[in-house]
């Protein structure tokens, strides 16, 4: 009966591999439900590479004793004109105004020798061996916040993406014509969207984001043929729901944000997806909301077939500072008090490093893995830091540490299984909170925020049975400090750490002791989860950095 | 949630320094004050008993601020829609509303909520609670704030030169100076580096950057330009200090209440 079911998940999750088999497989692998936690050498196939989160690659051409000899192979300048590009989308001929210049905080997708990057409005196709564009789809934007765009998403061939205006588009791979396109949010509730589709059978998971008025979030999966609605996934109850009881009332629960930002996991032996929800709402404030606030600043996990939830573990109850859970949970195996385990491992925004049994959501571990930390009261039995309200946004300016940013933020983490180590880009902010909106009923953010100082920003190499910092690397400085922070990662087979220094170089660490082993200097921080992946022989590591997308490969 | 947020918030901080106002949104809609005005009274008169005298909810009637209905709506087409037909089944009975009454409550409505959804326009309220006399104490003592300033030398006036938002931020952190658009490294407390090469020549300067491979200083006196070495392990040595290091360690040490009495004392040498 296992077996009977592994084997009618991997046919349910043909989407993701019947593309990859195109280069990689072919040969029945798709059968193997462990496939996707195991990356894949010649494809990028999904967000993280695999379903697992871990971003660690079993490539090793390129390790500790060769990484000096590794040079540029192709740069990609994001063409955001429109000149010349597919055009589609419902807004203005002309953008409308004060939206910026787009750069690369998605992790793009590379199949079959194509490379697919994303920005707010943009998805452009670019021949990976060359770094030369294929394609450019274009939308024409009614609006929304342009923050950023984390990946599009793949299934046969077609592809998904978010705009800012909150539609749902898919396009052709391979020639970037557009399909179709719906609306999953309002624009005038000050929805927007940033996430990277996910594609588990047929569902392709999407998530909105928004946080400047009090909205309830929601994920929602659609298909992947229609785009039609399958379920949606309320991230805070309705009355009568479990966990209202953690709301005062209907109004504060269905105003209670918890937005689910980023892109999430999948373990297809369980069948569970893993994803953080984002704070509650009103965000800097919580005197109308007394009470946990599930499931907000929590990990999830769901059933994707049918959108139900099947445990979550909240990170943060009644969180007042902004420090959502949306960060990647990492699916790794592991052993924890001499008993082999399924795990899930986030390093979260509240400063706290969090290990659980995925199978049900069982607390294991908890540690701060910053020292400024300076609003907890109390780590409860359940694991959970407990805030002390005196820390909480006031009238006269509350001094908190981390800032609204939070330790660390959503560039993705790496887990490396050889090292057994979880690294996160950190800093310790300290901001000053003012409550602003002393009324009963406060809206939207309720609080201004001033930002003073960082006492140290380090990438941090945690050791997941304990949580304990194994090593732990200074950022650079700068005229005021401390520069740098969160950062997207990559680990390898080979030894190594991809990661910045957050003074404008992208580096290569050793995955065991954070010395740094080879940098390139591209004058920005890196500002998306470094990739890696095998063409015609060659080990490419791919990152971008501002407007643009980096190829290395080693010297031939 | 995002990072680039971060930075924003840091420009809206030292714009507040120089008394600017932050400018990273898009162009704001305009409302009309006289029409807001008349849109509050009718909201205080007609709705105020069940959706309070701010809209934000009352005696049994929902929060308007937060209202689908109000938020989709443009410039009181829905709305007007809604208000002739009201909604039997939850006790909103219908209001026979003349159009401009109607575009006076939507005018009204729509401006609540975008000063709700613009935080860069939220107005820090009266700061001052703390105790000038106990400010004075933690000042001469505990604070050991004696030891670098004094209240008729380098802090005299301050009370008249901040208002009390800028001055607490730079009693915990005085980085900035000088006028918008100054670098960093030209900042009178930059954080200061000195570079000793093989040779045994000695260079100090405000710090550029310093990462695992390189050192960059802004050599303000000596020659007003910026020098840059790689670096090699220990060589050059590198020595940073920060002339505002007894701030950054007082990061972890302040308690709100000492804080908000030392703003206070200082709020009052004027």
């Amino acid at each position: 009966m296992r077996i009977n079911n592994a084997v009618a998940r991997g046919f349910a999750n043909l989407g993701v591999i019947g593309v990859v088999s195109v280069t990689v497989l072919g040969q029945g692998q798709m059968l193997d439900p462990a496939l996707l936690t195991k990356p894949p050498i010649d494809a990028w196939p999904t967000y993280h590479g695999d379903y697992s989160g871990r971003r660690y690659s079993t490539l090793k051409q390129i390790d500790t004793s060769n990484v000096k000899t590794l040079t540029l192979a192709w740069v990609y300048r994001l063409n955001a004109s429109r000149a010349n590009a597919i055009l589609g989308g419902e807004g203005p001929d002309t953008p409308p105004a004060g939206i910026g210049n787009p750069t690369v905080k998605s992790t793009p997708l590379m199949v079959s020798g194509v490379m697919y990057v994303s920005a707010p409005d943009h998805v452009w196709a670019l021949d990976a061996r060359t770094g030369r564009e294929l394609w450019h789809f274009a939308w024409k934007t009614r609006g929304g916040d342009h923050i950023g765009n984390r990946g599009v998403g793949m299934y046969g061939h077609w592809l998904y993406f978010l705009t800012p205006d909150n539609f749902f588009v898919s396009l052709d791979a391979a020639t970037g014509k557009e399909r179709w396109h719906h609306e999953v949010a309002s624009m005038k509730r000050e929805y927007f969207a940033t996430n990277a589709p996910i594609i588990i059978g047929r569902r392709v998971i999407i998530g909105v984001s928004g946080d400047a008025l009090d909205v309830p979030g929601y994920l929602e999966a659609r298909d992947p043929d229609t785009g039609a609605l399958v379920w949606r996934w309320n991230t805070t109850p309705r009355p009568g729901e479990p966990g209202a009881e953690t709301w005062p009332n209907e109004d504060a629960m269905v105003h209670g944000g918890g937005m689910p930002w980023l892109p999430g996991t999948y373990d297809p032996e369980l069948n569970l997806y893993y994803f953080g929800t984002g704070n509650p709402q009103p965000v800097l404030t919580g005197q109308s909301r007394a009470g946990d606030n599930l499931y907000t600043c929590s990990i999830v996990a769901l059933n994707p077939d049918t959108g139900k939830m099947v445990w979550h573990y909240q990170v943060t109850p009644h969180d007042t500072h902004d420090w959502d859970a949306a960060q990647t949970p990492v699916l790794f195996d592991g052993v924890i008090d001499g008993k082999p385990r399924k795990l899930i491992a986030q390093a979260n925004r509240n400063g706290h490093f969090f290990v659980l049994d995925r199978v049900n959501g069982q607390h294991l571990v908890t540690r701060p893995f910053i020292d400024s930390l300076n609003w907890t009261q109390d780590i409860n039995a359940k694991g959970q830091p407990i805030g002390n309200p005196a820390k909480e946004a006031s009238v006269a300016g509350t001094l908190v540490s981390p800032n609204t940013g939070g330790a660390t933020n959503w560039p993705p983490p790496s887990f490396n299984p050889d090292t057994g180590l979880l690294y996160v880009g950190t800093s310790q902010t300290f901001s000053l909170y003012y409550l602003t909106d002393t009324d009963p009923r406060p809206q939207g953010w309720a609080a201004a925020e001033r930002n003073l100082a960082n006492l140290g920003s380090a990438l941090k190499a945690i050791d997941y049975k304990t949580g304990q910092v194994r090593w732990s690397r200074p950022l650079a400085v700068g005229p005021t400090g401390s520069t740098g922070g969160a950062m997207g990662l990559l680990s390898t087979a080979g030894g190594l750490l991809f990661g910045n220094d957050g003074g404008g170089n992208f580096v290569a660490y050793d995955a065991a002791t954070g010395k740094p082993l080879w940098h390139a200097g591209l004058g920005t921080n890196t500002n998306n989860g470094p990739q890696t992946f095998m063409l015609d022989g060659r080990q490419f590591v791919v990152v971008g950095a501002g407007d643009a997308v980096y190829a290395f490969a080693l010297q031939q | 949630m995002q990072v680039a947020r971060v930075s924003s918030a840091m420009v809206a901080f030292l714009c507040l320094a120089y008394g600017l106002s932050a400018s990273q949104s898009p162009p704001s809609p305009k409302f009309d004050p006289a029409a807001v005005a008349r849109g509050e009274q009718l909201l205080k008169a007609e709705c105020g008993f069940c959706h309070g005298g701010n809209a934000r909810g009352g005696s049994g009637g929902p929060d308007l601020t937060r209202s689908a209905i109000v938020q989709e709506d443009e410039n009181g087409k829905q709305l007007g829609a809604f208000l002739r037909v009201g909604r039997d089944d939850k006790g909103m009975p219908k209001f026979e509303f003349t159009e401009p009454q109607i575009s006076d409550l939507a005018t009204f409505l729509h401006s609540a909520i975008y000063l709700a959804a613009n935080r860069s326009l939220y107005k820090i309220l009266d700061i001052l609670v703390g105790d000038p006399k106990a400010g004075e104490a933690f000042f001469n003592g505990a604070g050991q704030c004696r030891s670098c300033h004094s209240p008729d030398g380098d802090l005299k006036d301050v009370g008249a030169k901040y208002d009390p938002v800028t001055l607490q931020g730079r009693l915990l952190m005085p980085r900035t100076g000088g006028p918008p658009g100054t670098p960093a490294y030209r900042y009178p407390n930059a954080v200061k580096v000195t570079i000793t090469l093989p040779s045994g020549e000695s260079v100090t300067g405000a710090l550029v950057r310093l990462t695992d491979f390189e050192v960059t200083l802004y050599e303000a006196a000596a020659s007003g330009q910026m020098r840059s070495w790689l670096r090699n392990g220990d060589v050059p040595k590198v020595v940073v200090t920060d002339p505002l290091q007894a701030h950054m360690d007082m990061l972890k040490k302040w308690t709100d209440a000492d804080m908000h009495n030392m703003t206070a004392y200082l709020a009052s040498l004027k």
